[in-house]
This record gives structure tokens, sequence and C-alpha cells, in this order.
């Protein structure tokens, strides 16, 4: 299925509109401040820019550009407003210029943007609405204290391309489902995500890139409620604790627990 | 006992690098080996699990101070982080962070040789990978969090990140820093874009002198054990809070690839 | 997939500590050595190389032939050859006594 335009900006669109764009920033990042349900919001989406600088970051990737620009758009946020990250990013960007200026770092800086504001009071929710892959995951939605995700076979969440897995591991599809379904870290649909107790909220729409007004209804009265709770607050470590972690999550905190006894025996 | 070559930290395994690193004597491996802490997820794949999974954390001390060593082990599979060896980390750097907190601060060192989230663990260690950050961010607030880079992997994918979040990371010349792997490059751009098999210019590009000249290292040491406890000394006493990553000056990236690199000092 | 192999061989001999030498990695393995209460040898061996349990038993029989320690063996294996698997034998061996 080809999407003329990106579910990222699809559905920043809708929820920014009217909104007051941010400025300085590449075409590729999205950055708006409009109010969801009377509570300060500002909206990041980062989307493909065929005319970017960066010949390989130009499909939505998070390359140094995208990176450093939304850092610079949390990092922006006004006071008492809370931030949406709106997720769509098919990976990191990879090339050579983005290995010599340090694309690592550049995320890191994205990485941090999101936890300083976090840690200083501005709720941080994410909402997975297409792929939420590797470093671009971790530097754009990872870090919010609430993250919901479009119930959908387009929302797609893992470490690497499906593509690439199957270069490098060399296995045929089927392997790669088996394994899947044993392993469902490996696996890349979101119901499985969720099995890991990181799914906040799953939201059914028909057609992912154009909500009806039912369904966008649903979808911003939980954002909002989320944001006004506290749940936009928490860091990740408490994830461990949610009642949907107990048993996915049950060895890390295992790990925890028993460094914890030996810390100081 | 693992024969190693004089003062050499390449050479060192996790576990000897851990030590080494802590004073003499003070060495107090935690869920070590024989606590059979292994991924339950390796099996089905094929790959034969490791009892420590790969990350050797230990106490001890560091210039008489409480400290905490987290060191990832590169020879199995490349150091790519998992479920557990993800939570020794994070776990790590959350309870130095709770001590801090109560006044009695435990220094960490994270010795990362470590190609990034082990893919056969995916989600679980992107989701370890997101706490680590975090951790450090908040330990961050305390004391300086101290990374040595100076094995045969180096690190790249989200433990690259997770370094350049830290305020300290000192680095040998024979290390590497960066996000994709050259050959991970190549397999996705191309040989032309980036060509893994030449080995001058993946140094040239990512390695430890390159990155100390650039500023994403704040030391640079030889492989000798000696050097490195004193740069980890001094990164912890100099006490330098965290600056936070800014864009830095770069060529035009729509130059033509040589042009780009020759004008960044890199000749390829 | 992975093979699970178990050995068990008479045994009397004490060691005085555990061992833990190795690394699973490419050619090579991990091996946890612990004394037993048991009158016995215990081994077993996770590998990711299947079809060689004749050659397992041969290189085990043959060091607990020449040292009948009662212990825990634990072996994980990634296609190290015979050789470096009775290196590593030894190398558990002293640092057991």
């Amino acid at each position: 299925m080809s999407e003329e335009v990106s579910r990222g900006r699809a559905w920043f669109e809708r929820f920014a509109a009217g909104g007051a764009r941010a400025d300085g920033l590449p075409a590729s990042v999205l950055a708006a401040d409009a109010p969801l349900d009377g509570l300060p919001v500002r909206w990041i989406a980062v989307v493909p820019a065929p005319q970017a600088r960066f010949p390989r970051a130009r499909s939505g990737e998070m390359g140094i550009d995208e990176a450093f620009g939304v850092a610079a758009a949390v990092r922006g946020v006004p006071p008492n407003s809370a931030i949406v990250a709106l997720v769509d990013v098919p990976g990191q960007a990879f090339g050579i210029r983005e290995e010599a200026i340090g694309l690592q770092r550049a995320l890191a800086a994205s990485v941090d943007a999101y936890v300083q504001a976090r840690r200083s009071g501005h709720p941080v929710a994410a909402l997975i609405v297409g792929k939420a892959i590797s470093g671009a995951f971790l530097a754009h939605g990872m870090q919010a204290g609430w993250i919901g995700a479009l119930d959908d076979p387009g929302v797609d969440v893992h470490v690497m391309s499906e593509p690439a897995v199957a270069r490098v591991t060399r296995m045929q599809r089927g392997d790669l489902a088996r394994i899947a379904s044993e392993v469902p870290a490996t696996a890349r649909d979101i119901a499985s995500f969720a099995r890991l107790g990181a799914i906040d909220a799953l939201f059914e729409v028909a057609d992912p890139q154009a909500p009806t007004d039912e369904e966008y209804a649903a979808l911003a009265r939980a954002l909002g409620a989320a944001l006004r709770d506290g749940s936009g607050l928490r860091p990740p470590g408490e994830r461990l604790n949610r009642p949907a972690a107990i048993q996915p999550r049950a060895l890390a905190r295992r790990v925890r627990d028993e460094l914890a006894a030996g810390w100081d025996a | 006992m693992t024969p190693h070559i004089g003062d050499s930290y390449a050479e060192r395994n996790a576990r000897e690098r851990a030590r080494t690193l802590l004073d003499p004597g003070t060495f107090r491996e935690l869920l070590d080996p024989f606590a059979r802490m292994r991924s339950p997820y390796l099996a089905a794949q094929g790959v034969v699990s490791q009892s420590d999974d790969g990350v050797v954390v230990a106490r001890g001390t560091l210039g008489g101070v409480r400290a905490c060593v987290a060191a990832t082990d590169g020879r199995f599979l490349g150091g790519a982080i998992g479920e557990i060896g993800g939570a020794k980390i994070a776990a790590s750097l959350e309870l130095a962070r709770r001590d801090a907190e109560r006044g009695t601060p435990t220094r960490v060192v994270l010795a990362f040789d470590s190609g990034g989230i082990r893919l056969q663990e995916a989600n679980l260690g992107l989701l370890a990978i997101a706490e680590i950050c975090d951790a450090v961010a908040a330990l961050r607030t305390h004391q300086p969090v101290v990374a040595v880079i100076a094995g045969r992997v180096g690190v790249y994918g989200g433990m690259s990140i997770v370094t350049a979040l830290c305020n300290e990371v000192i680095v040998t010349e024979g290390a590497r820093v960066g996000l994709n792997g050259p050959d991970v490059v190549e397999t996705e751009a191309g040989a032309d874009e980036f060509d893994a098999s030449n080995r001058p210019l993946v140094w040239k590009v990512t390695g430890g002198r390159r990155r100390f000249a650039q500023g994403h290292a704040t030391a640079l040491v030889a492989d000798d054990m000696p050097d490195i406890r004193a740069a980890v000394e001094d990164a912890f006493v100099r006490n330098r809070p965290f600056v936070a990553i800014e864009r830095p000056e770069f060529p035009d990236p729509g130059l033509e690839r040589e042009a780009f690199l020759r004008a960044y000092g890199i000749t390829p | 997939m992975i093979e699970t192999l178990t050995f068990t061989y008479p045994a009397s001999a004490h060691v005085a500590r555990r061992a833990h030498v190795g690394v699973v990695a490419s050619g090579n393995c991990e091996l946890l050595l612990e004394p037993s209460p048991e009158p016995s040898a215990s081994v077993t061996v996770r590998t990711s190389v299947g079809g060689y349990a004749t050659t397992w038993e041969a290189v085990l029989a043959r060091f607990f032939a020449r040292h009948s320690i009662a212990v825990r063996l634990e072996i994980d294996d990634f296609g190290a050859t015979p050789a470096v698997v009775a290196m590593r034998l030894e190398q558990a061996l002293e640092q057991a006594r």
C-alpha cells in the first residue's frame, strides 16, 4: 500500500491543526504547539523529505538533521507544555557522512532532550502510528512516560528493517516467523510489543491515514488523560513494574533484585 | 586463567578488564557465571547461551572509593545486549543512583565492547537500552558516568548512543565508536558508500583518535591498564558536568562523498 | 538447534574449588566446573553443532580417566575442536585445584 502522505505527517496535521509551527527546523521535522482539550502540547513528527541535504536521509529516517532537529524541538518546548512524539520512523540513516559526523551523538542529543524535558516536569507521550525502528525509536518515542500505538499491521517495532534481518540472519521467512512466535521479543507486530508490557494503550482505526471523528476523539481522550494524570512523567524503568509487564519482564526484575541483594553484601 | 599480554586492556576478557580496572583485591562479581543467569531466548534460535549473558558486573573500589564496573564481553555474540545483560547494566546504574541519593556514592564505569542490541532478543534489548539511557542521565545529575571504549569491537548501535550520554568517554586509538558499523552501512548503502574492508578508512572515520579530535571522547590513552586506570580516576576527580550535545560544524553534506570527507579532514 | 548431551563417569578425587573458563565464541566453549558430593563426574554439554556425541564421549572419557574428579561440569559449546575442549578441561582442572 503506497501512502502519499506519511502517517507521521497525517497524524501531525490532524493533532496540530491550527497550531503555531516551531521554526528553524529542517523540513523533515514537524513541530507545532496546539492544545489538546485545553492542555498545551508540542507535537513532534519526523517525516520524509526528498529534498533533504543528506542523500541518505530522505525517506523519513532519523539522520543528523532529524536527530538534532528533534532535540531542538524538544528543548524549545514552551513552559508547562506537554510533548507528544508522533512516531513513524523506518530507522536511522545509513551513510558515511552520518558516521563521520557522529549520528550516535545526534540521536543521543534527542534522547537526552526528551529525558531532560520529562524529568523537569513536561509530560511526554508517544503515539506509534507507523514504524518505530531501532535508534530512531530510541531517540523519538522511547523516553516517553506513556506510549500508545495504532493497532494496525503497518505499525512495526524492531531493531532492524525486515529486509536487513533476513540478510543478516540468512533465514527464510518461515524460520523467522517460527522464531517470532516462540520469542515475542523478535516479532515486529504491535501486539507482540504490547505483550512485553511496553504499550499503554492500543487504538483500532479502520484507516490509519484517516481516523474517523469517533476514532480520533477516543485517541485524543486517552492521550489527554495520560498527559494529565502523571503517566507522561514516568521513567522507562518503571515500566517493568506495571501489570502488563509482570510476566514478560520478570527476568529483568529478577536481575535487578539479585543485584540489589548482593550490592553491599 | 586466560593468559593476557602485559598490561593490555584489549587483550583482556571482560572479567579481567573489570578486575584490573578496580583497585587490586577489591573485585567482587555479582550474578557471576555460577548464578547461571542465562538467556532463555537463544536455544530456540540455535544459539548457545553464556552463563553470564555476556555482561560482567563487579563491585569494588576505585581509588579507594565505592565503585562498580559493568563490562560487556565482546566475544559473546559481538557483545550485543539482550534482556539479562541489559538489566545488569541498568541495575548497576540505578543502584549507584540510589547510593548517591543516600549520600554513599558509588562510582560507575561502563566498559563497553558491544555491537549494540542483540538481534535474537530485539525488542527486549531495545527496552533495556532505553532504560539504560535514562539511568545514565539520572546518575549523571550526581556524578560523572565514565565509559571506557578500548576493546576490539568498540561500540555501535544503541550502545553508542548510551556512550554519547556519558560525561566522560575514554578511548584508545584502536577503539571504534559509531552508530552503524561499516559492514552495516555497506550492506544498506553499498560498498561505494562505505567499503568495510578499507580498514584504514574505518579508523579514520570512527577510530578513537578521530573521535577524540572531534570532542566525542574526553580522553585518548594507550592500550595500557595503568594509563586507563589513571584516566578513569582523573575523570571522577575532575567531576565535570555533562555538556549538552550540540550540532557540530561539518562540511556541506550535499558535497560528493570524497569531497565531503576531504573537507572534513578525512583522506579516503 | 541446540543439542544437549549428558555423560557420567565414576569418580572419587576431590577438587578444592569451582572453576570457570572459556567463552561462547565461534570455535570455542565455556566450562563451569563445581565440586560434587556424588562419587561421579556428571557432565552436561550444550552445543550448537550437533552430531558429535561420540567425539564428545571420547574427549570426556579420556579426560576423566586421567583425572577421576567428582565434579559437576557444564559445557556451553560453539563448535570447539576436540583439542580446544581438551585444553579448556585442563584449564578448568588447574583452576579447581
